[in-house]
């Protein structure tokens, strides 16, 4: 899962394992990225 | 423009024209009205609100001696004369 | 047969008001509804998101993206369904216009220059493509071409005596196009909609005309108002057409 840290502004890859704190910094604030696909939206 | 006849006799017509709304069916009404031959035109359709639109059925009943196909088809007529005299008016106004 | 008579009391390329004699309210309402509901415009109706990172969900955006006017070239050059791509890429800190929509049709633009879409801050982007199609105003708002179409009453001003001296000092409210007794056409915004203002001292009364009525045309850029009276006409005529046919058969 990418993450991105809120105090460092450096993505984070997250396993089950090491919790949810970025690997860099020690922040516990991360932040979920918009995929980069590109999303189709039907016009209502 | 799909048509279904309900009922046909020789001064009378019934028939379903299907995926046509107010906008031709009143004009056409109208025209029928207008023309010789023909005793009374109607059509009839369900509102939006009562289970959706259904299909409007039109009804002429003519005069003795026109044929109440006929009588349509001089409908039809009468409103592409009205359309091409207005388009005309339309034009030489512009 | 029928006899009609066009007078235009103000023309404009998007905007218009005609007076027309000699027409049925049936034929005139069926005029006004085709305008509305029967002129195809192209709307875009897909929008494939790149990247949005504005303040905006890409489905606020998309209904957005499909109320902006697009041209449309009603002689046949497309059918309905056709598709038209537009791109747009803007960067902020810049507000995103519809002006800034590149299509790849030169005859499908965007009507007007100038709609905002959003208001991008530093280090925004929205980057996306979108299919127009062309579509019934019938089915979507978006596709309504004539965006202001409506009609009303000629209404003919008659002086009927002298106003009474001592009577309250009440206006008189009339809308639209009055007719005067030499015949001139004067749209009511000219005094005020206020028959007080024209006709100080004078009693009048007001009549509708039979079968005139006054149209006001008004469209959303798609295609000026001569293109949109013309194909309202056509859309009539093409259906009497079809069911003469269907008849003969």
């Amino acid at each position: 899962m990418s993450y991105k840290c809120s105090r460092c502004k450096r993505d984070v890859e997250l396993d089950s394992y090491g919790g949810v704190r970025c690997p860099y910094c020690g922040h516990r604030v991360l932040l979920k990225e918009r995929a980069p696909d590109v999303k189709e939206v039907d016009v209502e | 423009m799909d048509l279904r006849v309900i009922e046909k006799e020789d001064n009378a017509l019934s028939i379903e024209i299907a995926g046509e709304d107010h906008t031709f069916m009143n004009v056409l009404k109208g025209a029928l009205l207008e023309t010789d031959g023909v005793a009374a035109a109607t059509y009839d359709m369900n509102p939006e609100q009562s289970g959706g639109q259904t299909d409007p059925v039109l009804t002429i009943k003519t005069e003795d001696g026109t044929d109440a196909l006929d009588a349509l088809e001089a409908g039809t007529d009468r409103v592409i004369e009205k359309t091409d005299a207005l388009t005309e008016a339309y034009e030489s106004a512009a | 047969m029928a006899d009609y008579d066009v007078t235009f009391i103000e023309r404009d390329d998007t905007e218009a008001r005609f007076l027309v004699r000699g027409v049925t309210p049936a034929f005139a309402n069926g005029i006004r509804r085709a305008m509305i509901a029967d002129v195809p415009t192209f709307s875009i109706d897909t929008v494939r998101f790149i990247e949005n990172s504005s303040v905006m969900f890409d489905e606020q955006l998309a209904l957005r993206l499909g109320l902006i006017p697009l041209t449309t070239p009603l002689g046949g050059e497309f059918d309905e369904d056709d598709t038209v791509t537009l791109a747009l890429d803007v960067e902020g800190p810049e507000t995103a216009y519809s002006g800034d929509l590149v299509s790849s049709d030169d005859m499908v633009q965007p009507a007007e220059e100038d709609v905002p879409i959003i208001d991008l801050k530093d280090g925004q982007r929205l980057e996306l493509e979108a299919d127009a199609v062309l579509g019934y105003g019938q089915d979507h708002a978006k596709h309504q071409g004539g965006v202001a179409v409506g009609y009303r009453h000629l209404q003919r001003v008659e002086v009927v005596g002298d106003r009474d001296e001592f009577r309250d000092d009440e206006p008189e409210i009339v809308r639209g196009v009055i007719e005067t007794e030499g015949g001139e056409l004067v749209p009511t915004e000219e005094f005020d909609n206020d028959l007080t203002e024209r006709y100080p001292d004078s009693e009048v009364e007001v009549h509708d005309v039979e079968n005139a009525f006054v149209f006001d045309v008004e469209t959303d850029g798609s295609f000026d108002v001569d293109t949109l009276v013309q194909a309202g006409i056509d859309s009539i005529r093409g259906r009497a057409e079809e069911l003469k046919e269907a008849v003969q058969l």
